[in-house]
This record gives structure tokens, C-alpha cells and sequence, in this order.
């Protein structure tokens, strides 16, 4: 060959060698999240508030999906269908053949038995354990009185028997819930407290493998081939652990990341919307969530209603919703919000009407105003902070003399839990769809107290109780409107402010990103599609 | 800044610290001592610069309500983070706070902030190194072990600690950066006296009667006035970067209050949309700054004939 | 000297101690239940009661300190509360990496530092002069995060030069590096020329200059070695305490460093964690000061001489 020829033949081979190795390079779709706080076990039994790597790595029996922004629906996990007894006290789950963990081993009855026994064995000290409280034999359980559960029961390979102590209507809720994905008894087993400190310590049936863990740095998941209803369009997940909110916003604006949590800064919202790039980039959800001031009636002067009355007159909601959130939200006056179940779009609405307040404060015995505090946690930036500063300057119109007070996250909760923390806000996101995830949470006879809020009413306690166990559907709807009435209403236990938009801003190269039905900051990304 | 690193003046007094400067023979700084500082000080131009921003700092701070129309925590949801204008020349916060206001009004704070930990931690650091110095035996071991210790001690960790456990309020601030700050100044303290006790003329004092206390306090201390006077200026603007760490960490000055540390920790969020709420006060913060580290090395100079021989 | 060393190691027994007592201490007082801050808005006092009681975190206050210092003794710093991993590996793992950005710090702070105090000294009061000490007062003189916000801003996103944040690779440390050293660069720069100028007015210095020896060789030669002395020591320090204290550039540019665990602990009241970085970072700052002393005693002409 003449030496330019060869020239030619070589320098193409080289080009194609080289565009197939991008190519080959360029095959594999990566997606790349930045998150606030090191999760520091993928065991969901371990953990109250990261599950990003349980919503990819494992499975539960029931999911819950996104069927419109707003709607979800219950559908089958790894249970392909269930039934639940007359009486509601007794659930039984048929599971899908043939489908494999991480290690091979293929999902049966007793794997569904022995993860949730191992989430009320006390040796497991696990902190999720209020979704099993009332299975049969819990309590004994947690208490170490039995070596078994005694409402857990493999029937046969592939059917799981609950039995509850009392009826629960949102027993099959919860089993979408995080906390309640399904471990393998033979990995699990033998790594005792190990289990779920690295990625060699975690197996799952989820979409997504648990490959790379580089504790306060970044995690990488990689996809299952095998999974069973067949393989995730992105090939790697890599979560990247970035405390500071500036810095993940910076890392997304050079590429480095491809989603951006608007939560982390909310005050720029407005600035990415009316970007000329970013503003077509922006995927929100509603968020099936509250936002809330709380008032606590152990501490004066909100041991008196109309002054808890008063406050609720006191702050223009609608006036934060519109400077702090840019409108990207919707007032709430109840305890459930909207996209819940029983949702009540009749319940009555809380005012603003300052001069009411100020006379209801007179009423109550404070003519001349009074002082109050608002614990925050010292997180500069934070949205808490920020909403509060605000609403000291509202509610001065109408007599109260609020102090900020700071502690931070430790003093914080340990406080509340005593019941003695002053009036504080905070949000409340849906664990699974069920009004009792709210009203329970706040309002029942222990939350009451480690939450600060005092609200001791047993018409409320009993109502909560009889809310669990009524299986009429319509019945029970009314049942939890009247019982929103009367705690936002007649009690003033509380003062709701919100419900807002999830927003957040991708890549252009993420071709598809569902925001989660509740509008949770943890979602899987089975259905999310990259470039 | 590192608040580990050596701060400026304890290396500036490191020789001074191992012992390996011979002090001046004097029963007590000559009168004339204040004329001669001042005219060597004088003689530094960026000193003197630096001594007219202070001054130029404290007018603002005491001045602030008539320098500027507005109330600094006064919340106007109308004009969020909007630019520098005529009618807010540096701009607004995101409470709609107008921003050279928060700024002049945290002068009080940054300044109260950078003197009162300072001074606090040197009276201290002070009393903790003559009598250690001067008695000797248990005491010294005791007061110096305890040095160890806190110098020892990573001190942004101890003061967040500190903070956590007090509660974070202004006065809390004082006693952290005090608890953090004291050790430093009681080595070199003690060191002085060290060398001093035993001079003829705390011996002559001895001799004659006069009460430990009294030699303590008008024949030593007097000769360690030197070190402390530049101590005292270079651990002001330590004391004041020190709160903007804690402020950063959020064991700081709390809001509302207008703090330069603060504010900047605050306006992070609007580095891109609103870049003068995070810069301006950081400007002031630097300045500030700066200006006491000229003073201090002025007075480091000025007095440095004093210090050692 | 040897003797020198030991009796210095021994006193730092009682240091340790010392620190150790203060943070049980401290952590004690302060409000704040690590169970109740894992489940934070899932809280449930029946979960937090049963948990605190199979940590043992409510026995009297010396048995729990005793316990731990017995461990501690035998090398065993216990697990974390809320990592749930032993406290003696997540802090070798974490090491390496503020090792690396302490070592990146001090190299700035030395390889720009010296030479700059130095031509500062040399070229006094002139254009280069200002020029360097301007610049090091500004690195004594900016708040860490603020620089460092801005050096990312201007690098990182605006450049696109240098990534935001992390610890992947070289270029990761770039940054972080320069934020950090710059002040201790700084102060190496600001000793340096002081020390410099003291020296060369010194009298032995004249001498040799009468003495007819040229410039270069009477500043390389003489006053160079005396002046660094003062610097040397310093340098000792100022690496222990780049190793211990770099909690903010670590938080800013996401480097999971001992720093940022420190921090971490403190927030989520995990004694065994705190108790564990502190010792750590005490232990350097101890080493040291030990290694500037020796340095000093090695280095100074006198005690050479004697």
C-alpha cells in the first residue's frame, strides 16, 4: 500500500476504534444526585428518614405509584395479589414466583416472615418499629418476652399470613412503605448488626445493586439485569453526599449532577423558572404534605383556645405562600392535606383577620398583647427560619410579642419529646396514603406529648382509635372530616399553612424524572430515562 | 482562618514565649514610654490608616440611628433582594431589610464581638499567667496543664461544644471565644513573669516587704504591657473571624440579630441572584479586619524596643 | 534530649485525660438525646426509650466515662451512635483525606509563604513588598467560607476550570488547598520577613558585611539560617493544626475529612465519635508542638553550641 493510503487506513481505524469507545462509554447512562446527609445504612429497619437506597435496592409487597400528579395507587410488589379477612384482622399475601435477590436466592414466604420478625427483635434495636405495632404478638416481642412473632406465618412457599391484634384499614398502606421492604433471611441473617453498614452487606430484589460505598463522600448503584420486571433504562446511580446546599446548586450548574432540589433553595426558585436554560428544565409534584405551626397547651399562653384562635387569625398565609414560595402551593385548613385519602375539600377555612385576633386576645384575658416564643433549629438558610422571621413581624399587629428561639437539632428534638418545646413549624410528607399517618402522628395520645402539642382530648384519642378499625369506607370519611373540624377548628390544635409544589430542575440530558407520589426528596428511579 | 494556626501575636511573641530574649532592666516603663509609642506609631502610615478605619467603625457604630432612615429589622416583603439603588445603596436582603443598615448596626455588634471576648480571655489569660508565673510549684503545674489542655483542644470544636451547651445568645459567644481564647495569652504572660521575678528589682521589693500581690500588679505587670497591648489588637479581628466560623456553623450570633457574620452565612443562598448580601458585609468583615491587624502590627513595631532588647 | 521527649510524651497523658474529661462532660450537659435525633419527625418515645436502654445510655454518668476509658485504653474507642461503626476505623478512613488536603495547605503555605517573606525582607518597602504582604494580610484577614464560596463561584462555576466539590482526584484538592493554606501562607510570609529584618540588623550581620562579603551570600548564607529558625518551629505547628482544624474547608468543598466528622458528632451528640476525633486531633496538635521543641532545641545556634 502507498504510505498515504496506509496513513488513511490507520488514522481511520484509529477514529472509529476511538468514536465505538466512546460510543461505548457514552452507552452507559449514569444519573448523578447530589444528597444533603450521609444515610449511613441502607437497612430501612435502621433509619427514619433516608431511604433513597431502599426505594431502588429492595422491594415491598405493595407499591405505591404515581398515576397522576396528585394520584397514586396501591398496585402489587412482590405480592401479586392479597386478602384481607372479614373481620380486617387478618391479611394474607400470595407472593411472585421466581423472583431473585441480589445473591441469587429466590424470594419466598419466609424471607417476608423473618424481615419483618427481625424488625421486632430487640437485638435488632430497629427504629422503624411502629409500622408492626399491631401485628399479633409484637408487643411480646419487642419486649423479649417470645422468640417468634406470633401473627407472622409462612402458610406455604410463596403465601405469607398476617394476623393483626385489632383491625388496622391502613395496615396495607404501610406495606408500600419504605420500612417495610423485604430482606433475604439467608444473607441478612448471618451478618447480624453488619447488615447494611456496606455495599457487600446489602441485598435486595430491587431494580438497582448496591455496588460502591464511600461513607461521607458518594454511593454508586449499579443495575440489576435480573430484576424482575425487567431492567432499568440507567445503568448507574450515583448519589454524591453534599452537606451544603450552595454547593450542590453549584455542582448542578457545571454539570457535575443532573437534579437539582429546589427544598435545598427555595429562595432561588425563581431564578431557575425564569432562566433562559433552566426554566424548561423544572419537574414538580405536589407534595402530599403539610406545612404547619404547632402550639403547645402546656405552656401559656396557648393553654387558652381563643388565644390559640387568635394566632390562627393572626398570620397571612396567603401572603407567605406568595413572597417565600413564589405561589407554588396551596393553602391547607385541615390535618389532611390534598392528595390524601379522605381528603376533605369542604373543611371549613381559617381567616386572616388581625383586628378579630386582637380582640379575641383581649377576650382571653390579654389586652395589652402577650409574650410568646418559636424554637427554631439553627440551620441559616433554612426555610423554618426565614417563615418564622416572618411571621414574628405578622402576628406583632395583633399583640404577639414573639422571641426566636435557637437551639439546635439535638436540643431540638429532645425537648419536643419532653412536650415542652414552644410553638415551632415543621412539614409533614405522607409515609403511606392514609389519613391516619397524620392525624395519629399528631394527634394521638403519645404523639401529642412527644410533639409538643398537649392537645389531651380523649374524644380525639377515641375517634383516632375508632378511625384505625373502620372498614367502611365512607364511614370513615366522615369520620376523619368531623375529626379535622374539630381539632383545626374547635380545639385550634394547630395552625395549618400549606401544602407546596416538589420542584426540581434536571439536565436536559434526563429525558423523563417522576416526581414520587407524596413528593418525597427519596424516590426510586426505575422510570426515570437519561440520555 | 484556621483556629488552630498559631494566631499572629503569639508567634510574634513566640521568641519572647521560649525565653530566648533578654527584658529590659526597669523597675517600670519610663514616662515618657506613652509619647515614644505614639510617635513611633505614628510614623507608620498603614497603621495610621488602620487606626482611623477603627475609628471611622466605631462612629458608625454609634451613630448607626442617624446615619441611616431605616430600622434594620423592620421585615418589607416587597422588596426582597432587590440591587443597590438610591433609595437602598447597598441593596436589600431577602426580608426586604435594607442591607448598609443591617451592615451599620452590626458594626456595634462585630466590634463588641472582636473587643469584649478578647478583653475578657486577656484579663484571664492575664491573672491566670502572673500568678502562675509568680507563685510557681503546684499552681503554675495546675494553671499550665490546664493551658496544655485547652490549646491543645481543636478550639472550633470546643467552642461549638461550648455554644451547644450554653445556649446561643450574645453573652454565650463572649464566654466561648474567652474559654477558647485565654491559654494563648496566659503562656506568654507567664513567661514574662518568669523572667522577671527574678530581677533586682522585684527582689528589692520582695526585701523590703511589699505584698506578692502588690509586686504583681504595679512592678510586673506593668512591664508586660508591651506584649499585651499588641495581643489585645491582633486578637480582635481574631475574635471577630472566629464568630463568623460559629455564625457559619450556626452557633453564632442568631437572627435577627445583624451580625456581619451572619448575614453573610445568610445571603449564600442568593450568591447568584443577590451576590451584595453575601459580599458586602464579608467586605466589612475584611476591612475590619484589616484595619486592626495594621494597628496591631503598628503597636507590634512601635513597641518593639520594648519587648525585647 | 531523649529524655527531653519522653518526659514530654508522659505530661501528655494527663492532657488527653484531660480532654477527654471535658468533652464527657460538656456532652453530658448538653441537651440532647442522640436516639431521639436518629428518628427526629418519626419519633416514637416507646422506640427511643427501648433503644437508649439497649445502648446503655442511661447508666450514671461514671460508669458510662469509665467504660469508655477503659476501651479506650486497650485501643478500643467503642462504635458510633449513630454511624454504628467502630469510631477507630471511620477515623482512619477519614484521615487520609485531610492528611492530604493539610499536607496541599502547608506545601502553598511554605512554597509561596518563604520565598515571598524572604523577597519581602530583601526588597523592603518596595512595589514587591507591598505586593506580598498585601496579599498576606488579605489571607489573614478573609473568613474561610467566604473565600471559599468565591473561589468556587469564580473557578468552578463561572471558569468551569476546577470541579465544585469533592475528593475524587488531583484536581479536587486545588481549590480546598489554596482556601486553606492561603492564611497560614500568609503568617509564614509575614514571620518570614520579620524574622529576616531582625536578623539581618543584628550586629554579627554588620560585622560580615564590613567585612567586605557580598549581598547574596551574607543574606543566603548567615541570615537566612538564623531567621527560618522562629519560621521552622511555626511550620511545625501550623501542620498539626492544618490537620486538626480544617472543619470549615472540608464542609464547604464536601471533603470527608476528620473535620467534618468532628462537626458531625457534635450535632448528633455521638460521644463515642467526638470523643474519638478530638482525641485524635489533640494527639496531632500534641505531636506537633513536640516536633516544633525539637525542631527549636535542634536548630538554635546556642543550645547547638552548648
Amino acid at each position: 500500500m502507498r504510505k498515504s493510503r496506509l496513513f488513511v487506513v490507520l488514522s481511520l481505524s484509529f477514529l472509529l476504534a476511538g468514536i465505538l469507545a466512546a460510543g461505548a462509554f457514552a452507552a452507559e447512562k449514569v444519573f448523578t444526585i447530589a444528597y444533603n446527609e450521609e444515610p449511613q445504612t441502607s437497612d430501612m429497619q435502621m433509619t427514619t428518614s433516608c431511604y433513597m437506597i431502599p426505594m431502588n435496592v429492595y422491594d415491598r409487597l405493595i407499591e405505591c405509584v404515581t398515576t397522576a400528579p396528585g394520584k397514586s395507587a396501591l398496585v402489587p410488589g412482590l405480592a401479586t395479589k392479597w386478602e384481607v379477612s372479614k373481620d380486617g384482622k387478618v391479611y394474607t399475601f400470595y407472593l411472585r414466583k421466581g423472583v431473585k435477590f441480589h445473591n441469587g436466592e429466590e424470594l419466598t414466604a419466609q424471607d417476608v416472615v423473618y424481615t419483618f420478625d427481625r424488625m421486632l427483635d430487640p437485638k435488632t434495636k430497629a427504629l422503624n418499629t411502629d409500622i408492626l405495632d399491631f401485628v399479633l404478638g409484637a408487643k411480646d416481642r419487642m419486649e423479649g418476652k417470645a422468640a417468634s412473632t406470633a401473627g407472622l406465618k409462612a402458610l406455604d412457599r410463596y403465601t405469607v399470613r398476617i394476623t393483626l391484634e385489632k383491625p388496622f384499614v391502613p395496615f396495607l398502606a404501610i406495606m408500600a412503605s419504605p420500612q417495610a421492604s423485604i430482606l433475604n433471611e439467608k444473607f441478612t441473617r448471618p451478618l447480624g448488626n453488619k447488615y447494611g453498614l456496606t455495599a457487600q452487606a446489602t441485598c435486595g430484589t430491587g431494580p438497582f445493586i448496591l455496588k460502591e460505598w464511600v461513607l461521607n463522600d458518594h454511593h454508586t448503584m449499579v443495575a440489576n439485569p435480573n430484576y424482575f420486571r425487567g431492567r432499568p433504562q440507567i445503568d448507574k446511580f450515583v448519589v454524591k453526599i453534599v452537606t451544603d446546599p450552595e454547593t450542590m446548586r453549584m455542582l448542578f450548574e457545571s454539570g457535575e449532577i443532573d437534579l437539582f432540589d429546589c427544598d435545598f433553595a427555595m429562595s432561588q426558585i425563581p431564578y431557575f423558572t425564569s432562566h433562559p436554560k433552566w426554566g424548561k428544565q423544572t419537574v414538580s409534584g405536589p407534595r402530599v404534605g403539610i406545612y404547619y405551626y404547632t402550639f403547645n397547651q402546656a405552656i401559656k399562653p396557648f393553654d387558652n383556645v381563643k388565644v390559640r384562635k387568635a394566632f390562627q387569625m393572626a398570620v397571612d398565609r396567603k401572603l407567605i405562600l406568595q413572597k417565600m414560595f413564589y405561589n407554588h402551593g396551596q393553602l391547607e385548613n385541615g390535618v389532611m392535606p390534598r392528595g390524601l385519602i379522605h381528603y376533605n375539600p369542604n373543611q371549613e377555612k381559617i381567616e386572616y383577620n388581625p383586628e378579630k385576633a386582637k380582640k379575641l386576645l383581649a377576650e382571653a384575658g390579654y389586652p395589652n398583647g402577650v409574650d410568646m416564643e418559636i424554637a427554631l433549629v439553627a440551620s441559616t438558610g433554612s426555610q423554618w427560619q426565614k417563615m418564622s422571621e416572618i411571621v414574628q413581624a405578622m402576628v406583632a399587629k395583633a399583640g404577639f410579642r414573639v422571641t426566636l428561639k435557637q437551639m439546635d437539632e439535638a436540643a431540638f428534638y429532645a425537648t419536643r419529646k419532653e412536650g415542652k418545646l414552644p410553638m415551632y413549624t415543621n412539614k409533614w410528607s405522607a409515609d403511606f396514603n392514609d389519613p391516619d399517618n397524620f392525624f395519629y402522628t399528631f394527634f394521638g395520645p403519645k404523639g401529642t406529648v412527644a410533639r409538643s402539642y398537649n392537645n389531651i382530648s380523649p374524644e380525639v384519642f377515641a375517634a383516632l382509635e375508632k378511625g384505625r378499625s373502620e372498614t367502611d369506607f365512607a364511614k370513615r370519611g366522615k369520620l376523619y372530616a368531623d375529626l379535622e373540624k374539630k381539632i383545626v377548628i374547635d380545639q385550634a390544635a394547630w395552625l395549618p399553612m400549606f401544602s407546596l409544589k416538589h420542584i426540581y430542575v434536571v439536565q436536559p440530558r434526563v429525558k423523563k424524572f417522576v416526581v414520587p407520589w407524596n413528593g418525597w426528596s427519596d424516590f426510586p428511579i426505575y422510570e426515570t430515562r437519561v440520555e | 482562618m484556621g483556629m488552630n494556626d498559631p494566631k499572629e501575636q503569639d508567634l510574634t511573641l513566640a521568641c519572647c514565649a521560649a525565653g530566648t530574649c533578654e527584658e529590659e532592666e526597669s523597675i517600670a516603663p519610663p514616662s515618657s514610654f506613652l509619647k515614644d509609642v505614639v510617635i513611633a506609631y505614628r510614623r507608620n502610615r498603614l497603621a495610621m490608616v488602620g487606626a482611623a478605619i477603627v475609628l471611622i467603625l466605631f462612629l458608625m457604630a454609634v451613630f448607626a440611628p442617624w446615619l441611616t432612615p431605616y430600622d434594620p429589622y423592620a421585615i418589607d416583603l416587597e422588596v426582597m433582594t432587590e440591587a443597590p439603588s438610591w433609595s437602598h445603596w447597598l441593596g436589600t436582603d431577602q426580608f426586604g431589610r435594607d442591607l448598609l443598615t443591617r451592615i451599620l448596626y452590626g458594626t456595634r455588634i462585630s466590634l463588641v464581638i472582636g473587643i469584649v471576648p478578647t478583653l475578657l480571655s486577656m484579663i484571664i489569660g492575664t491573672t491566670l499567667g502572673l500568678i502562675g508565673g509568680y507563685y510557681g510549684g503546684k499552681t503554675d503545674m495546675v494553671i499550665m496543664r490546664l493551658c496544655d489542655i485547652v490549646l491543645a483542644f481543636p478550639s472550633l470544636l470546643l467552642a461549638m461544644v461550648v455554644m451547644y451547651t450554653l445556649g446561643a445568645t450574645l453573652v454565650n459567644i463572649f464566654i466561648a471565644l474567652a474559654a477558647v481564647g485565654w491559654a494563648g495569652t496566659a503562656r506568654v504572660v507567664r513567661s514574662q513573669v518568669l523572667s522577671l521575678k527574678e530581677k533586682e528589682f522585684v527582689e528589692a521589693a520582695r526585701a523590703v516587704g511589699v505584698k506578692n500581690r502588690v509586686i504583681m500588679v504595679r512592678h510586673i505587670l506593668p512591664n508586660c504591657l508591651p506584649a499585651l497591648i499588641v495581643l489585645f489588637t491582633l486578637g480582635i479581628p481574631g475574635a471577630i473571624l472566629s464568630e463568623a466560623s460559629l455564625s457559619f456553623l450556626g452557633v453564632g450570633a442568631q437572627p435577627p440579630t445583624p451580625s456581619w457574620g451572619l448575614i453573610v452565612t445568610s445571603g449564600k443562598e442568593f450568591l447568584f441572584s443577590a451576590p451584595w448580601v453575601a459580599i458586602a458585609p464579608g467586605l466589612f468583615i475584611l476591612v475590619t479586619v484589616l484595619a486592626f491587624n495594621f494597628m496591631g502590627d503598628g503597636f507590634r513595631d512601635a513597641l518593639d524596643p520594648y519587648m525585647k532588647q | 534530649m531523649l529524655k527531653f521527649i519522653l518526659k514530654r510524651l508522659l505530661i501528655s497523658i494527663p492532657i488527653l485525660i484531660g480532654v477527654t474529661v471535658i468533652i464527657f462532660f460538656l456532652l453530658n450537659v448538653v441537651p440532647g438525646d442522640p436516639v431521639a435525633l436518629m428518628m427526629k419527625e418519626h419519633i416514637s418515645v416507646d422506640v427511643v426509650a427501648r433503644v437508649r436502654a439497649q445502648m446503655h445510655l442511661d447508666d450514671p454518668a461514671i460508669v458510662r466515662y469509665f467504660r469508655f476509658l477503659a476501651g479506650a485504653l486497650r485501643g478500643d474507642l467503642g462504635e458510633s451512635y449513630k454511624l454504628n461503626r467502630p469510631v477507630t476505623s471511620l477515623i482512619l478512613n477519614a484521615f487520609p483525606n485531610t492528611f492530604v488536603l493539610a499536607l496541599w495547605a502547608a506545601l502553598f503555605a511554605w512554597v509561596v509563604g518563604i520565598p515571598a517573606g524572604i523577597l519581602s525582607a530583601v526588597k523592603k518597602y518596595s512595589l514587591p513588598d507591598n505586593l506580598f504582604m498585601g496579599f498576606s494580610l488579605l489571607g489573614v484577614s478573609m473568613p474561610v467560607f467566604w473565600s471559599a464560596l468565591l473561589f468556587q463561584y469564580v473557578f468552578a462555576v463561572k471558569l468551569r476550570w476546577l470541579p465544585v466539590a469533592g475528593f475524587e482526584d488531583w484536581r479536587y484538592v486545588i481549590m480546598p488547598a489554596i482556601v486553606l493554606g492561603w492564611s497560614s501562607a500568609g503568617i509564614i510570609a509575614r514571620l518570614t520577613r520579620s524574622s529576616l529584618l531582625e536578623v539581618m540588623r543584628n550586629d554579627y550581620i554588620r560585622t560580615a558585611r564590613a567585612k567586605g562579603l557580598h549581598e547574596l551570600p551574607v543574606i543566603f548564607g548567615h541570615a537566612l539560617k538564623n531567621s527560618l529558625l522562629p519560621v521552622v518551629t511555626v511550620m511545625a505547628i501550623q501542620v498539626a493544626g492544618l490537620l486538626a482544624g480544617a472543619v470549615i474547608t472540608e464542609s464547604v468543598f464536601g471533603i470527608p475529612g476528620v473535620g467534618r466528622i468532628a462537626v458531625n458528632a457534635i450535632q448528633a451528640r455521638d460521644m463515642p465519635l467526638l470523643q474519638g476525633a478530638v482525641l485524635f486531633e489533640t494527639t496531632l496538635v500534641i505531636l506537633g508542638n513536640l516536633a516544633a521543641d525539637i525542631l527549636y532545641a535542634f536548630l538554635d545556634p546556642r543550645i547547638k553550641a552548648a
